[in-house]
């Protein structure tokens, strides 16, 4: 049973997080380039949070999902960073070298110790 | 283009897909069902399923080209320490080799290659051997993973290889 993407977008103390929930593959692309234009609408975040914890699967399509937000992000000086993969697809991220340009942390609390204000 | 020999051995599944998007979630499934209890176990495990459902995926889109009505065939074989996935679809040849197949993540970021590519890449690193064959309008991708005392001690990134491309 496929479960679908959604994503719950929230702001933490200045850092903007989006939580994903299901498979990312190529029926997320709306619902993760939605989340990420709600994240940074108030202009104000300059760190997003890509939260993986409630995703169990990610296909090569979701990774380009994944390459095109982080293309928006970094041409606009926004960084960021990843938390809740499991360790086959920090695997996955680390191959792809998503890791070498998305900081990843092993949960939302790490992440958001580091990068919330 | 080398022609990927029938495997040998025990057979552990053979089944058929519809050319639907999301059916690479059915044959990764399937795949896992029929290997369980042959030693292929944690990362590797998730690791052939993530090797099945792209290569599986890529037979949907580029083989059949979504036509539901063709099939994509998955026969999954223990052949001694190895298990050996091999996935058909009626494409002829279109699994790109060489650089063509390698993404460059910078390049992508900079907007000079498409965000998309990543299919064969993740394929060719999550497994120990692929090899591709054509016959006619006949396209096998075949993945193999090694079980046992035989598998590799150091499942670095990168460590897979390719055969027949």
């Amino acid at each position: 049973m496929k479960k679908v993407c959604e994503a719950a977008v929230h702001a933490v103390d200045g850092t903007a997080v989006i939580e994903l929930t299901g498979e990312v593959d190529g029926g997320a692309a709306a619902v993760l380039n939605a989340a990420y234009q709600q994240a940074i609408a108030d202009g104000t975040a300059q760190t997003v949070v890509l939260d993986f914890a409630r995703v169990d699967y990610i296909n090569s399509t979701g990774i380009a999902l994944i390459v095109s937000v982080l293309a928006q992000a970094r041409a606009q000086r926004r960084t960021v960073v990843a938390s809740g993969l499991s360790p086959h697809y920090r695997e996955i991220f680390d191959i792809t070298r998503l890791s070498d340009f998305i900081e990843v942390f092993g949960d939302l609390d790490a992440a958001l110790q580091m990068h919330s204000h | 283009m080398t022609s990927v020999a029938h495997p040998a051995g025990r057979q552990l599944a053979s089944f058929a897909v519809a050319s639907e998007p999301g059916n690479e979630r059915v044959a990764l499934a399937r795949v896992a069902e029929a290997v369980a209890g042959c030693g292929l176990t944690g990362p590797r495990l998730e690791r052939l399923k993530t090797a099945v459902a792209e290569a599986t995926m890529n037979a949907i889109e580029h083989g059949n080209r979504n036509r539901p009505e063709i099939p994509v065939d998955v026969e999954v074989t223990q052949d001694g320490p190895d298990i050996i996935v091999a996935i058909t679809d009626r494409g002829g040849e279109h699994t790109p080799a060489g650089p063509a197949a390698t993404p460059d993540l910078e390049l992508k970021l900079a907007g000079e290659q498409p965000p998309r590519g990543w299919g064969l890449f993740l394929i060719r690193n999550m497994v120990d051997a692929m090899q591709v064959s054509t016959d006619g309008p006949w396209h096998t991708i075949q993945l193999t993973m090694r079980t046992g005392a035989g598998a590799p001690v150091a499942d670095l990134p990168g460590g897979g290889h390719e055969e027949g491309l």
